[in-house]
């Protein structure tokens, strides 16, 4: 089976470009609707679930090769080679971000641009580097995943949701609950305790980074060092909250992707 | 894992990396498959495990030349690896059995020099492999450990297991904590004396002495014996298991104190009467046996008492069934107090007793007989504050026999004792008639 298939990938949209719609930790391609339509009136649109991710999404995880951003990273290059894509603009939410970073430091012939929402290089604080997190904090967090991974999403949700908006609580909590405890216990490790500074700084594409002004899992000075640190980037920090607004705002991305993207959509 | 080889292949890739002047020396065990675990490197990095199927690393037929890397697919975690792309490569196949793909990979950030030693890395190949097979098989072995280890603990029971060579020996937590030594892998010898003390806490340990000694040197000797520990007993089983062909043994250490107490408990309740507690029919039956056996071959000489409580009906019928119930059971006790340590009483059923006792002299028999009628009538049996007048009427029969076949001895014995029971009755009760 191809890996597209394998990761429900789905192929819309009549626009001559290529862009890839790459979702974060916790929901699945669902996470796009709002905006699907927009990419699809301007691009040949490909999205896909991440490993793990998704309806039986276990059968598609690897914990060998998902116990690093790296393994996605091959991921998403099979798919592009599968479809014989030469090149795309690839959007990706959350740790996708880095996901793509990863792909386009290995295949920088394929990728045209990036655009981040809500990326991380690095979660864990590393002296002046503030990525948000202690070591504690996390294991706390992993503690009461491993306990009840019911009552840790309940937690877990509306936090990152981080907006008063009970229908994207509910969808995200749906889809958290679509993984298999263990396999999203051991993403959330690969994702918290990933470091992928080197890849940030040596990124070859040109990068636009979008985040809230109020991101539980992605403070502003994450996006400011990513801004500084990749060879050619934009930051835009919007002005609403949490860490999913292209679900809970996406009037106010779909502006910053017009802004960014009008030399590449005609 | 074993450490050895796992350094091994590290130094392996440090020597190819040093001689060849690589920026990245990395062994990779590969399946048929194409999936690829990292298992050392040059210089040192944490790799997750990635699939080389399209890479083309096996498309090429490799010599000691090393290729442009932009021919190749190479996995995001390799490129990363390095400071910038890697501009060549040379892959080493080292197929090993178990992953016939695996090999070195060498990268360069720049093309090499020529240095004059990578025609010669194609040497190191079959070192790659076989240290490759040696950690497989180490890592196999750790697995099946882990597994028994695993297995050990989930079971309820201590266990100390000695390996066949006889060296070495393998407990579990509980067995640990019964022992007072850490779980986990021991020198034989040094589990030796822990044994032996523990046995030698027990309040049986002589009968275990016993039991034990005429075992020692039979290797293939399976017994299970109660050690009684304190307030605890202990079943400890033990018999051979081969371990790699050898004789090695295993002891198993399950606590049956509860499973015991609640066999004693439930063997109590089928066997007495739980009006008055004494032994119910049956078990005088099954008791009496015993006697009866003992006593023909002792030469001895037995009797029964039948005792019967006079007008007891009448107590029922004025008093209640309560107060009647309580008067059996003070009947019993009474007899219980005179009787001898050895005598048997039961109770028959209704308000009949049964004694049978092992005596020295004919007369022996009329004075015990006697004693209980007395015990029974001296003074009102007590209910609240109701004192009842309570007597009782006994028939006797004595017995000598030395066939040890006791066969209808009891039945023998009971049916004069009762014909002089109702002798005793039709006499004006609250007597004793022996046959």
């Amino acid at each position: 089976m191809s890996c597209f298939a394998k990761l429900h990938g789905r192929r819309s949209g009549a626009g001559p470009t290529v862009a890839i719609l790459s979702h974060g930790f916790g929901t699945d391609q669902d996470a796009w609707s709002a905006l699907r339509p927009w990419f699809e009136d301007r691009f040949d649109l490909i999205s896909f679930d991440l490993a793990g991710c998704g309806p039986a999404g276990a059968d598609s995880y690897d914990f060998n090769r998902h116990g690093s951003m790296f393994g996605y990273a091959d991921d998403l290059i099979e798919i592009i080679d599968e479809l014989g894509v030469q090149s795309c603009v690839y959007i990706g939410h959350s740790m996708s971000s880095m996901i793509g970073a990863a792909a386009a430091c290995a295949r920088p012939e394929l990728f045209s641009r990036l655009v981040m929402i809500g990326a991380s290089p690095r979660y864990l604080n590393d002296d002046a580097y503030v990525g948000g997190f202690e070591q504690a904090g996390l294991d706390q967090l992993f503690a009461s995943m491993a306990a009840n991974f019911q009552a840790w999403v309940a937690g877990f949700a509306p936090v990152v949701v981080g907006v008063d908006d009970s229908q994207a609580v509910a969808d995200f909590s749906r889809t958290l609950f679509q993984m298999r405890p263990d396999v999203a216990l051991n993403t959330s490790r690969t994702i918290f305790g990933s470091d992928m500074r080197k890849t940030a700084r040596r990124v070859p594409t040109p990068v636009h980074l979008i985040q809230t002004a109020a991101d539980v899992a992605v403070p502003v000075e994450v996006g400011e060092w990513l801004a500084a640190a990749m060879p050619d980037a934009t930051l835009d920090v919007i002005d609403a909250s949490g860490h999913l607004p292209h679900i809970t705002a996406p009037d106010e991305v779909r502006r910053i992707l017009e802004h960014r993207l009008a030399g590449i959509v005609s | 894992m074993n450490p050895s080889s796992n350094e091994a292949l590290y130094e392996l890739c440090g020597f190819a990396r040093v001689a060849c002047e690589a920026d990245l020396v990395m062994a990779l065990e590969v399946d048929e498959a194409g999936r690829a675990s990292p298992v050392a490197s040059s210089p040192p990095h944490a790799f997750s495990s990635f699939n080389l199927s399209r890479s083309g690393l096996f498309d090429s037929a490799w010599s000691a030349i090393p290729a442009a890397a932009s021919g190749f697919r190479l996995p995001t975690a390799v490129i990363h690896a390095l400071p910038e792309m890697p501009a060549s490569l040379l892959f080493v196949p080292a197929p090993a059995e178990h992953a016939p793909k695996s090999g070195l990979l060498l990268l360069w950030a720049h093309a090499p020099s020529p240095a004059p030693l990578i025609e010669h890395v194609r040497l190191l190949a079959s070192s790659v492999a076989s240290t490759l097979a040696a950690r497989r098989e180490a890592v196999r072995q750790v697995a099946m450990r882990d597994q028994f280890n695993d297995l050990l603990e989930s079971v309820p029971s201590g266990i100390v297991l000695f390996d066949g060579d006889g060296q070495s020996a393998m407990i579990n937590e509980r067995a640990a904590a019964l022992l007072a030594c850490r779980p986990g892998s021991h020198r034989a010898s040094e589990l030796a004396a822990p044994m032996r003390a523990l046995r030698e806490r027990c309040a049986n340990h002589a009968e275990l002495e016993a039991a034990y000694a005429a075992r020692v040197g039979n290797v293939h000797f399976a017994a299970a014996h109660h050690w009684v520990l304190g307030d605890k007993t202990y079943e400890v089983d033990t018999h051979p298991v081969s371990g790699d062909g050898q004789h090695g043994r295993i002891w198993l250490f399950t606590d049956v104190t509860a499973e015991l107490r609640i066999a004693a408990t439930l063997r109590g309740l089928a066997q007495s009467d739980p009006l008055t507690g004494l032994p119910n029919r049956r078990h005088f039956e099954e008791q009496s046996a015993q006697i009866l056996t003992a006593a023909a071959t002792a030469e001895r000489a037995v009797a029964l008492l039948m005792v019967d409580i006079d007008h007891f009906k009448q107590i029922n019928d004025t008093h209640g069934h309560p107060v009647g119930d309580a008067v059996l059971k003070a009947v019993a006790g009474r007899c219980n107090d005179v009787l001898r340590e050895g005598d048997l009483f039961a109770r028959f059923g209704g308000e009949e007793f049964i004694g049978l006792l092992t005596i020295t002299t004919e007369n022996e028999a009329a004075v015990i007989a006697e004693r209980l009628r007395n015990a029974i009538a001296s003074t009102p049996v007590l209910i609240g504050q109701i004192a009842i007048t309570v007597s009782a009427s006994v028939g006797g029969a004595t017995t000598k026999t030395t066939d040890p076949a006791i066969s209808g001895i009891l039945e023998s014995l009971i049916e004069s004792a009762d014909a002089a029971l109702y002798r005793a009755k039709q006499a004006g009760r609250n007597r004793v008639i022996m046959a």
